[in-house]
């Protein structure tokens, strides 16, 4: 049997990219902080991969107001509007912590952060440092983190929450060995991150399995949006195991131009006011339709063009770029990349308050795991400022949380056991079961939608989720529960594409016709949880 | 699809006693990664695999191994059929992963003061070539110094002095650098070759931070005496006897037609420790039709001072040299030192062409030597193979005289002031490199530099000897030869 091993701590933060870190960061300042990270802390997650930028209003001339309605604009108007206040406004102050913590932004002559445009916004306030931005972001945090007291537990994958009644208290988690770990808490945060890899391309590390969404729905949380999945518009074509791979919206900030294989600039007839700089769902639609139309490269995608701007410009600003496509054989300074959509983001997730906590009293949620800050469609640049901003509030309001005396619910212990054990007798290797789940979801739940596609695509998932995952030793353990993570992330987002019978941000429905523009839509959230499902309805104005 | 065969390092030291290497033949993509190669052998083969991965796209650090020997970023590299792929030389949790959290532990952290400064562009431009680092700790495994001495290693040295160029720190991180082992880098540069993200650590870090060492009065007091000797003599060794250019005339003309001309430039080492070396690679050129010009007035390259953070002195070396060639209108200048090579070549910025003399051969062509029956193996100087990239010349030159079996290109622990400054470290490389030689079974040892010969003698019982040498070995033995054909 596995050994029990308990750990007990005042704040449990699961998660350790931008919002996990931020979060136990804030944390420590209130009592014993643990934080688990499914990776080694600081290079898990998506935040390490995140090119472009980081948007903030820093400059007398931009205004919270417009970052505000830029937001809301770009989100189809799906966002609650408490949580982009406060994104815009906190923005500026958690830059501030980040430069005081050491972190090297690019910086302009008048030593003011340098700031570039970015899709949707009327003003370039999007910060960065190079293209490597949210590099930069981990560097500090996890720099800073480790001036703080936080117990940090790496290569712990977490499997379900603990729950007293309905309290969260804690989480089990496997460690590489596949031995059972419990851990208390008074607050726990769930900072997983998204969940793109339930598609068959995506930008997303390999931590990116929707973990959080699924544990979360599990222990009985509420989840919004689900359906609302954001596909970057630039993503790699080839070589084929690298497909998918982020080529940044910074190259379009800089002035990469889109083309398709007639050498047109097609985003003309698509969005000719704000053409490459459009939002991402706008723009992603546009290359998809080119690539549908025939008018892609043999390789499937069309071209993203830079051999217009100056050499220097390229190797300043966009050296990670122009390193991996030279890696795969392309100077971009000589040859347009060639591009195409990517599973990049979900907007939606676990339904929060300004304060991350979730619809579970001692459960908190922020970063991309949590729902709601970007609406139907997400800014370039607010996601690596939403982990700040919303990372700090989580940590503060968890930290806060009074202090209980704490002991495991060993029937959930016992539970968890049997589910490992069940691993032992799965007959169907993983891989099988997610590459399925991977082309299931890419073919009918992608980009463009419709009812009897969703439909089918569920079938599928459900199928899946019948099947038993085979583990070939006591360390594949966490990888099945991975699994079950990602076909439950999956079916969430499945079922709310059902429920949202509109076309509204990246969520595109095929057979349904509306006559209402997103401002004006009748529906709010979708929202799902073991007790309830359905979609919100508002007033039209 | 194509098929790939590969040799995966398997270890699991719960279970196992000792480590093997597994073969697999997997079916992979046109353009696989080494990551994609391990996926398939994971998905297809034995889910008992284990490795580290995460991002897929070179900017987290988490999957670095060795391909055939050398750290790569798995997600990045491409595979190749026939490769081995081993974990990086770190102690090893299970298979290829290994245990990372030790050193990176010992990267520091920024502390900020209680005041704020931004910094200003010029201090984040000189930052951000040291930030680029995602630690995947390829350094690490490649540094040699590592293998016997406990030091902080290349990525928290890089670290250091990131830190120190930032207004924002509070601490005195050259202090702590020097602490950490500043002075056990041989400047091997195996970590900047080796580096995913291209960061210059031995020259960029290591090295600046021995000059600011320098500025608080931390050089090594061996170094110190060094720096004194080039002040006063010129040269960074004392005199033990009769030198090279004491023996040579200005203008050495070569036997017959003139092929080229170059203006030799021959180092401390050679012209004041092996004399002789340098006369045997002159008596090679001259067979060979190179004019050679040896300006008298030339001086120590001050590779000895760059190396050890003292550069005070160095403008004034370097205008001493450059102007030696200018006057006589030279526009190549050989070096034979790999050390003075790597200088001139990389921190000077000569107004001439600056080659190695296995360059100069090479480039010219040379006469075939007779063959001698002899197995030797070749000791890349780290000055030559990673400071110059050369690497086949001296092989193929070699190969015309003797039997040549390699060895793996380690550094034999003479560069970077150790030898001088950290002799114990210095000695424990050249043990490693003893280890080395006998296991190829060569006879002799042939190297390009000065300082490894003169420092792998004291740490092998076989011979050591130039490239140079060992050709006019193989000239004299095919006069002899012809000698004797003509008396019978």
């Amino acid at each position: 049997m596995h050994s029990d091993a308990v750990d007990t701590a005042h704040v449990l933060v699961i998660g350790s990219g931008g919002a996990g870190v931020r979060a136990a960061i804030e944390a420590a300042g209130y009592g014993e902080t643990m934080l688990v990270s499914k990776t080694l802390t600081g290079k898990g997650g998506c935040t390490t991969m995140a090119e472009g930028g980081y948007n903030a209003v820093l400059r007398e001339a931009d205004s919270c107001e417009i970052h505000f309605e830029d937001t809301l604009k770009g989100g189809a108007y799906l966002n609650e509007h408490d949580l982009v206040q406060i994104l815009v406004h906190e923005s500026p102050h958690r830059i501030r912590d980040l430069l005081e913590w050491g972190a090297v932004f690019d910086v302009t002559d008048c030593c003011e952060v340098a700031q570039r445009p970015f899709g949707g916004q009327r003003f370039p306030r999007t910060c960065y440092a190079g293209d490597r931005t949210g590099h930069e972001m981990i560097s500090t945090l996890v720099d800073r983190l480790h001036a703080t007291d936080v117990l940090i537990e790496n290569e712990i994958t977490v499997i379900s929450l603990l729950m007293e009644g309905q309290r969260v208290s804690g989480a089990l988690g496997l460690d590489r060995r596949g031995a059972l770990r419990v851990m208390l808490a008074d607050a726990t945060i769930l900072a997983t991150g998204g969940g793109t890899r339930i598609y068959d391309i995506s930008t997303n590390s390999s931590s990116g399995t929707g973990d959080g969404y699924a544990i979360g729905y599990n222990a009985g949380a509420e989840l919004i949006d689900m359906e609302q999945i954001q596909f970057h518009p630039t993503g790699a074509v080839y070589p084929y195991d690298a497909r998918g791979r982020l080529v940044t919206e910074a190259v379009r900030g800089e002035g990469g131009l889109l083309k398709n294989v007639e050498g047109e600039r097609f985003m003309k007839r698509y969005d000719p006011e704000r053409m490459e700089l459009s939002t991402r769902d706008v723009v992603a639609r546009a290359i998809a339709t080119e690539i549908l139309e025939g008018k892609g490269t043999k390789n499937g995608g069309v071209y993203l063009d830079v051999t217009h701007l100056p050499r220097s410009q390229i190797e300043c600003r966009l050296p990670v770029m122009l390193e991996q496509f030279l890696k795969f054989g392309v100077d971009i300074r000589d040859v347009p990349m060639e591009v195409a959509p990517t599973a990049h983001h979900i907007m939606g997730g676990l339904r929060i308050t300004t304060m991350g906590e979730t619809t579970l009293p001692c459960l908190y949620a922020c970063g991309e795991v949590s729902g709601g800050v970007h609406g139907a469609n997400r800014l370039g640049g607010n996601a690596l400022a939403e982990t700040q901003v919303f990372g700090k509030r989580a940590g503060e309001a968890a930290g806060r949380v009074k202090e209980r005396k704490k002991a495991a619910d060993q029937m959930m212990i016992e539970e968890a056991e049997q589910r490992i054990g069940s691993f032992n007798q799965g007959d169907v290797p993983l891989s099988t079961i997610v590459r399925s789940l991977q082309t299931a979801m890419w073919e009918g739940a992608g980009i463009f939608r419709n009812g009897p596609d969703l439909q089918k695509t569920l079938g599928i998932i459900r199928h899946l989720q019948t099947l038993r995952p085979k583990a070939a030793s006591a360390a594949n353990f966490a990888e099945c529960f991975i699994l079950q993570n990602m076909l439950t992330t999956a079916s969430l987002v499945v079922r709310s594409a059902l429920l949202r019978k509109e076309s509204r941000g990246a969520h595109l429905r095929r057979d349904i016709t509306q006559n209402w523009d997103p401002e004006h839509s009748p529906y709010g959230h979708t929202y799902l949880s073991l007790s309830r499902e359905g979609i919100e309805t508002r007033a039209v104005k | 699809m194509k098929e790939i065969s590969v040799k995966v390092f398997r270890f699991d030291p719960s279970c196992d006693t000792t480590p093997h290497l597994q073969n697999y033949l997997v079916s992979v993509n046109e353009g696989a990664r080494v990551l994609h190669v391990l996926h398939a052998i994971h998905d297809e083969h034995d889910p008992s695999l284990s490795y580290r991965y995460c991002c897929g796209s070179g900017q987290c650090g988490s999957c670095a191994v060795k391909m055939n020997g050398q750290p790569v970023l798995a997600c990045m590299e491409e595979a190749r059929d026939e490769m081995i792929i081993e974990p990086l030389d770190l102690p090893i949790k299970k298979d290829l992963i290994v245990d990372m959290e030790p050193y990176l532990d010992r990267i520091s952290s920024l502390v900020p003061g209680a005041e704020f400064h931004m910094p200003a562009p010029d201090e984040v431009e000189a930052i951000k070539p040291l930030r680029s680092c995602i630690e995947c700790l390829a350094c690490v495994s490649a540094c040699p110094a590592l293998k016997v001495i406990d030091f902080a290693g290349p990525a928290a040295m890089r670290e250091d002095m990131r830190l120190s160029l930032d207004p924002r720190d509070t601490c005195d991180r050259v202090t702590e650098a020097v602490s950490e082992g500043l002075f056990t880098c041989t400047s091997c540069q195996s970590c900047w070759k080796v580096c995913p993200k291209d960061i210059e650590i031995p020259g960029k870090a290591i090295e600046k931070l021995r000059a600011l060492a320098n500025q608080k009065g931390l050089t090594l007091p061996r170094h110190q005496e060094v720096e004194k000797l080039v002040r006063e003599t010129g040269r960074s060794v004392d005199r033990t006897g009769t030198t090279f250019l004491e023996q040579v005339p200005e203008v050495l003309e070569p036997d017959g037609e003139v092929k080229a001309m170059v203006g030799f430039f021959v180092g401390c080492m050679y012209n004041m420790r092996l004399p002789q070396t340098a006369l045997d690679a002159m008596e090679v050129l001259r067979r060979n039709g190179i004019r050679v010009i040896i300006p008298k007035e030339q001086v120590c390259c001050g590779s000895p001072l760059i190396r050890t953070g003292q550069i005070e002195f160095l403008d004034t070396l370097k205008s001493r040299n450059i102007n030696a060639y200018l006057f006589r209108n030279i526009d190549t200048v050989m070096t034979m030192c790999a050390g003075c090579g790597s200088t001139l070549k990389n921190d000077y910025g000569t107004p001439f062409k600056v080659m190695d003399i296995n360059e100069v051969l090479l480039r010219f062509g040379i006469e075939p030597p007779a063959r001698l029956p002899v197995k030797a193996t070749y000791h890349d100087p780290c000055h030559l193979l990673r400071g110059q990239g050369i690497r086949t010349q001296p092989r193929e030159l070699i190969s015309k005289v003797v039997d040549l079996v390699e060895m793996p290109a380690i550094c034999c622990g003479s560069g970077g002031g150790v030898r001088s400054g950290m002799p114990q470290e210095a000695a424990a490389l050249g043990e490693n490199r003893r280890n080395e030689i006998d296991k190829t079974g060569a006879d002799l040892v042939i190297s390009s530099c000065p300082f490894c010969e003169f420092h792998i003698k004291e740490h092998t019982d076989k011979p050591v000897k130039n490239v140079a040498t060992v050709l006019l070995e193989g000239y004299r033995e095919k006069d002899r030869r012809t000698a004797q054909k003509k008396t019978c």
